[in-house]
């Protein structure tokens, strides 16, 4: 296209900034009821969102690497209920509570392993593996649960995400600097390393990349089991958080977790995204649900709000491609 | 470009604002397991019933009445309470999806100064003001001898049972099975370890699999709450049992099971009352605010409702509670 420069570079600089603003705008929002605001805008309340963020964060994280690589992965509710479960489990035989800890992720690699490994070495669409992975995942964590949630004695995985001095910002729960730093780790992964070049080159355009020499079904391979991984902590997260490993719990956090990455800028069609517009994303999505809960609004009108900012957000990534092809 | 859509979402969002309100007055926000069942629906209008007449006796309560984003969903019920807990409100009532995951939230809420007094299924925790549900091991109690009498004491007998954790359905399974086991040792029972989930759709399913094995010699049936009633008859009706073929005994009311009264598929529903439980549950909150001594548990009793009863005008009352009057 050739058009006026400018408005385009105002473009690009809106999108960078967009969910950033978005987020703003949520808050903004909420704080014009004098009712709510002085509750809404409080340490001890912005505390509770990101304490709500942790799991779809950490999620997010994984779901941002394999969407930016053109993947997606409908299995993340399921693996995050599997290894919760697989952890409460091991929690009840009297397992230490590092050992639980370390099962919990490694089993949710193992699983982020397999979808790797069909979709890069048997090279089947990555919606349709993982839309059985998130069945048979599922199935597993019911199974081993017994159908039932797992209640474990008191340990100290409760204290990760738990919830002290409810009345003031700190200190916030582990989990949150997990996350956090995570997030960090991620964001340099994705932006410095030959390891996150490749994943946006696979994305971008994956004959190329090839071409080019990129290895890619390794790659894909180390993809997926990265976010198995990061899905696995998540599912950490999650056990601490319920103080139980609940098989039905997490149904539905795939289309939260892709919501956020998509809300934070990423394109379905791969190749491009962010990891701080993914964990913003996420945070606007806490920040509605709380906000609107505080606010009294019903729930019907939650799912209503954010599925219009998912359109606009999707708009937007719309009308850029537009002007880029 | 950014613009008209910044402008958008702030017009969708600030349509929905309520208007500002004083503070000099309760807020109560009332927590169901989720929305959309009448049992639900009842509770509510309950809630709006005890805001109407403390209302009358110049007490003014506003009521918020919230379910978890997704039903059944036990992180998003987690979520709402702490969202309630930091917006301040002046007391919680709660429904708890799980006897256990709800206990740390209650107690932050519980330490940030909100109270929370438990309705509905129990709580693992003694931090709560009050209790305030059925009797649910009784109302159990009661099927099983509904049950065994209809069944002249002897046969083959199905429990289907609800959802793991749900504290309520299982005090009644429990119920059911102890007067089965005590008082009725010629009656068998041929399943009682299946789950009918969440939904009518599971229930139906989990219905249909278990009289796919034990359908041709069973001879009563009991169902612990509606939706598990409203997918046993569907089940039962394919394979041609209902009409007191197989004896049918429900928890809970709703049109679907009370029409199966009517028609005599169902042979006694034991009814509880959702509209007492609501209206005491925010009830016992106000005197609680209002530093007057309340009961740690609260029975809001319950009613065994057959064709023969289903006409007498309090069990009318009960059975068909004027929801259309608080809830607008």
């Amino acid at each position: 296209m050739t058009s006026d420069p400018r408005p385009f570079r105002l473009a690009a600089v809106l999108n960078a900034a967009g969910p950033f603003l978005g987020l703003l705008l949520v808050i903004a929002l909420f704080s014009l009821s004098a009712e709510v605001r002085p509750y809404f805008l409080s340490g001890a309340n912005f505390k509770i969102i990101l304490t709500q963020t942790v799991v779809v964060a950490i999620c997010a994280l994984g779901m941002t690497m394999i969407i930016v690589g053109g993947g997606i992965d409908l299995s993340v509710g399921s693996v995050v209920a599997l290894s919760s479960v697989a952890g409460a489990t091991l929690l009840v035989r009297d397992a230490p509570p590092a050992v639980a800890a370390m099962a919990t992720v490694c089993v949710a690699a193992i699983v982020g392993c397999l979808n790797g490994l069909i979709i890069s070495r048997i090279r089947l669409m990555p919606f349709i593996v993982t839309l059985g992975m998130m069945g048979i995942a599922r199935g597993l964590a019911k199974w081993i649960s017994n159908n039932q949630a797992v209640n474990f004695p008191e340990s100290p995985i409760n204290g990760i995400m738990a919830l002290n001095a409810p009345d003031r910002f700190f200190p916030p729960p582990h989990g949150v600097w997990v996350a956090v730093i995570l997030a960090v780790i991620m964001a340099v992964v994705m932006r410095q390393t030959v390891f996150g070049r490749f994943i946006f080159a696979i994305g971008s355009n994956e004959t190329a990349a090839r071409l080019s020499g990129v290895r890619v079904e390794r790659q894909k391979l180390w993809i997926y089991t990265l976010a198995g991984v990061l899905f696995g902590i998540a599912g950490l997260m999650q056990l601490s958080r319920l103080t139980q490993g609940d098989p039905t719990v997490a149904i539905g956090l795939e289309l939260d977790v892709i919501a956020a990455v998509v809300i934070g800028g990423a394109s379905l069609s791969g190749g491009s995204g962010s990891i701080l517009g993914s964990m913003i994303g996420a945070l606007i999505m806490a920040t509605l649900r709380n906000g609107s809960n505080q606010m009294g609004w019903p729930t019907y009108m939650q799912e209503i709000i954010i599925g219009v900012i998912i359109l606009l957000a999707v708009g937007l990534d719309r009308l850029r491609r537009r002007r880029n092809g | 470009m950014k613009t008209p859509a910044a402008l958008l979402i702030f017009l969708t969002l600030a349509g929905f604002l309520l208007p500002l309100r004083g503070a000099d007055k309760y807020t109560i926000a009332v927590i169901p397991k989720g929305t959309t069942h009448e049992f639900w629906k009842s509770i509510h209008a309950g809630a709006l019933k005890a805001k109407e007449e403390l209302a009358a006796k110049n007490i003014q309560v506003d009521v918020i009445w919230k379910g978890p984003l997704r039903e059944d969903d036990r992180d998003q019920q987690i979520q709402v309470v702490e969202n309630f807990m930091t917006r301040r409100v002046s007391g919680i009532v709660l429904a708890p999806l799980d006897s256990q995951a709800l206990a740390a939230p209650v107690a932050n809420a519980v330490k940030a100064k909100v109270p929370v007094v438990i309705i509905d299924s129990d709580l693992k925790s003694d931090k709560q003001v009050s209790f305030v549900a059925t009797d649910n091991f009784k109302g159990g109690q009661m099927a099983g001898e509904e049950l065994g009498r209809l069944l002249g004491g002897k046969g083959k007998v199905i429990l289907l049972r609800y959802a793991v954790g749900s504290a309520s359905t299982e005090a009644r399974e429990a119920g059911f099975l102890d007067v089965m086991k005590n008082k009725f040792p010629g009656i068998e029972l041929v399943s009682s370890d299946q789950y009918a989930g969440a939904t009518r759709e599971s229930a139906y399913q989990a219905a249909q699999n278990v009289l796919n094995r034990h359908g041709r010699d069973v001879d009563g049936v009991f169902c612990p709450c509606e939706p598990v009633t409203v997918g046993m008859l569907m089940a039962l009706k394919n394979i041609g049992k209902t009409g007191g073929r197989v004896k049918v005994v429900g928890f809970d009311a709703g049109t679907q099971p009370m029409e199966a009264l009517k028609k005599g598929d169902v042979q006694a529903l034991v009814v509880q009352n959702p509209v007492k439980m609501g209206y005491l549950g925010v009830e016992t909150m106000v005197r609680h605010l209002r530093g007057e001594p309340v009961d740690k548990r609260v029975d809001t009793g319950v009613y065994l409702v057959t064709a023969d009863n289903m006409n007498q005008p309090e069990v009318k009352e009960l059975l068909n509670p004027p929801l259309d009057k608080y809830l607008k």
